[in-house]
C-alpha cells in the first residue's frame, strides 16, 4: 500500500482528464436545462460509479459477483434509514452506509471468495436475494414491501439540494473521485497484485502475493463504494423499495461492464452510458426497445467478446481460441448432423 | 490513451448535443397534451396495455365530439416497465414539457411513489388509476388515485363472507408487497369487527409458482374458506394447486382476481370464487355495454377493471378542465380534486381531502366458468 497514490500522473495525460471533466460539468448547459436529460445524466454518472466499482471484481481480480445490486440497495437503506428515523444529515449517513457496507462486503467476501468461478457467481447470486427477502421480512426496521418514502435531500449549509441540476452535479463530483480513485488503485501495487491474481493466481501467490487477502480488499473496496451510490441513489429518488435492488439491477450492473468492457478503466464508464442511454433513446420503438437490447447485446458478445473497450473479456474464448470459432464449430456440427441425416 | 479518451469526449458531445436536439416541444394552444405512464411491456404488460387501448379509445371518442374548450386532446406513451426508475426518468420527462397539462398512470404503487415527488416539484397533476398504497395520493397535492383504497373494498367482502356466506374462520394468504399487505388487513380487520375469525395467515413473495407448502399449512387449520389478497395469475395457480390437493372450500377475494385471464388460466379450479368489482363488464347498464363492446371490437379483448379505470381518468379529467375553463395545470389540479359523484364506468367517484377516490363495489362469483354478479 505503500506505493498508493506515489505513481505520477503521465505529464500528456492531464490535458484530456481537464477537458473531460469540463465536458461533462458542461452537461446540464449542452442539454438546455431539460430535467429528464438531466435525470438521465444523473443516473448514468450513477451507474459509471456501480460498474467501475463492480470491475473492481470482475475486470481487475478476475472474479465473479452477481451480488452488487445487493450491496448498493443495503447502502440505500441504511442511509435513508438513519436519515429518517435518526434525521441525521446526508453526510454522515452517506460515509456511515459506505462503511457498513464494505463491512457486510468483507465478511461476505471472507465467507465465499475461496470458492471459484460459477460457485463464486450463486454465492454472490443467493446473498443478492437472500438481502432482498430480508428487506421485504423486516417490517419493522425497514418498512417491507412497503417502501420507505419521503428520504430528505442531501443540503449543503442548510441549502436542500432539490434540483435536478444541483444534484446532477453533486453526483458527477461523487464519480469522478470514485473513477479517479480506483484509476490511481489500478496503477498502485495493489492493482499490479490484482491484475497478477486475475491472471494467474498460482503464479502471483508464488511471487508471494496473499491472493485471499487482495481479493478479500477488492472485493470490500467495491462494495464500499457501491453503498455510498446506494446513499446518493436513495437521496436522490427519495422513495426505496427492495425490488429496485433485486436481481436485475445486480444483471444490469454486470451488463454494464461485460458490454463496456471489463479491466480497463474506462470499459465500464461506455458500458454505463450506452445501457442507460438506449432504453431512453429508444422509446419511440416502444415494445421493440427492449428486443434492440438484447440484441445489441448479443452483436457485442459474438463480435467482440472482450467487450467495447475492455481488456479482458467476460466472455472472451478461452486464450488462443479464435473469435467466431465457436460460431464456426457449433456452426459445422449441425452441418454435420444434417449431413449425417441425409 | 488519448485514443481513448478522445473517444469518450466525442461520445459525452454526440450523446448532449442529440439529447438537446430532442428536448421538449412547442406549445400549441389548440391541444390539451396528456401524457400516459404504464407497463407497456415486463410483468405487467397486461395492465398497462388495457390502460393504454383504453386511454387512446376515450381520447379518440371526446375528440370526435369536438374535444374539451374547443381544443383536441393529444396523448404521449411511456413504457415504464414496472421499473421504479423508469417511471421516475418518465416523471422527468413529463414535466420538461411545459406542453404536457396532467400525466396519467403508472400503474403499480411503487412506481407511481418513485415519481411522486418530481409530479410535486414541478407541479403536474400525477393521476393513477390503480395506485393502492395507502400513502400514495396523501403524499402530494399534485397525487390521485381513482382506484379507490381497500378501505372501501374490504367492507364489502367481509359483508359478503359474514352475513351472506356465513363463514366463521377464515384463512389467509397474501403476496408480500405493499398491496397485498394493505387488502389482507384491511380484511381482517373488518370480518373480525362482524364476529369473524382469522385462524392462520400466510404470505409468498411474487414470482413464486409452488404453494404447496403454504396450502398444506393453511389446511392444517381447518378454515372455513379461504381469503385470498393476490393478482389474477397467482390465484388461478393458487388454485389450481389446491384442487390437485383436494382440498375444496370456498374462496373469496379481491378485485385483483377479477381477469378473464383467472378463468383462462385457472380452468374448473376458479370455479366458485368470490371477488368484487367496481367495474364489472356484463353490467347491463347500456354505458358500460357501449364501452365493452367498442373494446372488443378494437382490441380483441374483454377491458378489465385497470382498462375501465383508465378510462375514467380521462374522462375525470376532460371534467376538470371542463370546469377550470382552462389548461393551467393549478386551476385543473383545483377542478380535479373538487371532482363530486363523477359518474364513472368503474363507479362514481368522489375524492377524499387526501385525493383517494371513495368508490362503490359489487361482488361476483366464478360461475361455470364466468363471473356473474352476486345477488
Amino acid at each position: 500500500m505503500n506505493t498508493f497514490m506515489a505513481m505520477p500522473l503521465k505529464r500528456n495525460q492531464t490535458p484530456f482528464w481537464i477537458g473531460a471533466v469540463v465536458l461533462v460539468l458542461a452537461v446540464p448547459g449542452l442539454l438546455g436545462g431539460s430535467d429528464y436529460l438531466i435525470q438521465i445524466a444523473t443516473m448514468m454518472a450513477l451507474y459509471v460509479v456501480l460498474a467501475s466499482s463492480l470491475n473492481l471484481i470482475i475486470g481487475f481480480t478476475g472474479m465473479y459477483s452477481l451480488g452488487h445490486g445487493a450491496f448498493y440497495g443495503i447502502g440505500a437503506y441504511t442511509s435513508a434509514i438513519l436519515a429518517i428515523n435518526l434525521d441525521w444529515t446526508f453526510w454522515v449517513t452517506m460515509p456511515i452506509a459506505g462503511i457498513l457496507t464494505a463491512l457486510v462486503g468483507a465478511f461476505l467476501g471472507l465467507a465465499t471468495l475461496r470458492l471459484r468461478q460459477t460457485f463464486l457467481v450463486f454465492g454472490t447470486l443467493a446473498f443478492g436475494e437472500i438481502v432482498r427477502i430480508l428487506i421485504m421480512n423486516w417490517p419493522s426496521l425497514t418498512r417491507g414491501p412497503m417502501g420507505i418514502p419521503g428520504i430528505p435531500p442531501p443540503s449543503i449549509l442548510g441549502f436542500e439540494l432539490v434540483s435536478s441540476t444541483q444534484y446532477y452535479y453533486l453526483i458527477l463530483v461523487f464519480a469522478i473521485l470514485m473513477v479517479f480513485l480506483i484509476f490511481r488503485l489500478y496503477h498502485s501495487r495493489v492493482g499490479r497484485a490484482w491484475v497478477a491474481i486475475r491472471e494467474d493466481e498460482i503464479a502471483a501467490s508464488s511471487m508471494g502475493i496473499s491472493v485471499f487477502g487482495y481479493k478479500v480488499l477488492a472485493f470490500t473496496i467495491a462494495c464500499l463504494i457501491a453503498g455510498l451510490a446506494g446513499a446518493f441513489y436513495a437521496h436522490f429518488i427519495t422513495f426505496i423499495s427492495a425490488d429496485q435492488f433485486g436481481m436485475n439491477e445486480s444483471f444490469l450492473i454486470l451488463t454494464m461492464v461485460a458490454l463496456g468492457g471489463t479491466g480497463s478503466i474506462i470499459g465500464p464508464i461506455i458500458g454505463a452510458l450506452i445501457l442507460i442511454i438506449i432504453p431512453e433513446a429508444f422509446r419511440f420503438l416502444a415494445e421493440y426497445r427492449m428486443v434492440l437490447y438484447g440484441a445489441l447485446l448479443i452483436l457485442v458478445i459474438v463480435v467482440k467478446p472482450e467487450g467495447l473497450a475492455g481488456v479482458k473479456g467476460l466472455f472472451a474464448p478461452a486464450s488462443g481460441a479464435r473469435r467466431f470459432s465457436f460460431l464456426r464449430s457449433g456452426f459445422s456440427a449441425e452441418c454435420e448432423k444434417v449431413e449425417g441425416a441425409k | 490513451m488519448k485514443k481513448k479518451l478522445i473517444s469518450l469526449i466525442s461520445t459525452v458531445l454526440l450523446v448532449s448535443s442529440g439529447f438537446a436536439a430532442w428536448a421538449a416541444g412547442t406549445p400549441n394552444s389548440s391541444i390539451i397534451h396528456i401524457a400516459l405512464t404504464a407497463p407497456i411491456t415486463g410483468d405487467y404488460a397486461e395492465y398497462g396495455n388495457n390502460f393504454k387501448h383504453s386511454v387512446e379509445m376515450a381520447i379518440d371518442e371526446i375528440n370526435a365530439n369536438g374535444g374539451v374548450l374547443n381544443k383536441k386532446f393529444e396523448l404521449s406513451v411511456g413504457d415504464s416497465k414496472g421499473d421504479p426508475k423508469e417511471s421516475a426518468m418518465l416523471a422527468q420527462k413529463w414535466t420538461s414539457d411545459s406542453t404536457i397539462v396532467a400525466q396519467i398512470g403508472d400503474f403499480t404503487s411503487t412506481c407511481c411513489m418513485a415519481a411522486q415527488p418530481i409530479y410535486n416539484r414541478a407541479g403536474m397533476i400525477q393521476l393513477s388509476p390503480t395506485a393502492s398504497h395507502t400513502k400514495f395520493a396523501s403524499g402530494s397535492k399534485w397525487s390521485f388515485s381513482v382506484y379507490g383504497s381497500q378501505y372501501w373494498e374490504q367492507p364489502v367482502m367481509a359483508a359478503l363472507a359474514v352475513d351472506k356466506l356465513k363463514f366463521k374462520n377464515m384463512a389467509l394468504l397474501y403476496i408480500n408487497n405493499d398491496w397485498g399487505v394493505d387488502t389482507q388487513k384491511s380484511f381482517k380487520e373488518n370480518f373480525e369487527k362482524r364476529g369473524g375469525k382469522i385462524v392462520a395467515t400466510e404470505s409468498y413473495f411474487q414470482g413464486e409458482t409452488d404453494f404447496n407448502a403454504v396450502l398444506t399449512k393453511l389446511k392444517e387449520f381447518k378454515p372455513d374458506a379461504l381469503f385470498l389478497a393476490t393478482m389474477y395469475n397467482d390465484g388461478a395457480l393458487i388454485s389450481k394447486q389446491r384442487e390437485k390437493m383436494s382440498w375444496n372450500l370456498p374462496v373469496i377475494g379481491a378485485s385483483a382476481l377479477y381477469s378473464p385471464q383467472l378463468i383462462q388460466l385457472g380452468g374448473t379450479a376458479v370455479n366458485g370464487i368470490y371477488s368484487n368489482v367496481s367495474f364489472f363488464a356484463k353490467d347491463p347498464d347500456p354505458r358500460i355495454q357501449a364501452y365493452v363492446s367498442t373494446f372488443e371490437k378494437k382490441f380483441g379483448n374483454t377491458p378489465n377493471f385497470a382498462a375501465a379505470l383508465a378510462y375514467d381518468c380521462v374522462y375525470i379529467l376532460a371534467d376538470a378542465i371542463k370546469r377550470a375553463g382552462s389548461v393551467d395545470r393549478n386551476a385543473v389540479r383545483d377542478a380535479l380534486a373538487s371532482s363530486k359523484d363523477f359518474k364513472g364506468l368503474a363507479g362514481s367517484i368522489t375524492f377524499t381531502a387526501e385525493r383517494n377516490a371513495i368508490k362503490t363495489y359489487k361482488p361476483v362469483q366464478v360461475i361455470n366458468g364466468e363471473f356473474q354478479l352476486v345477488e
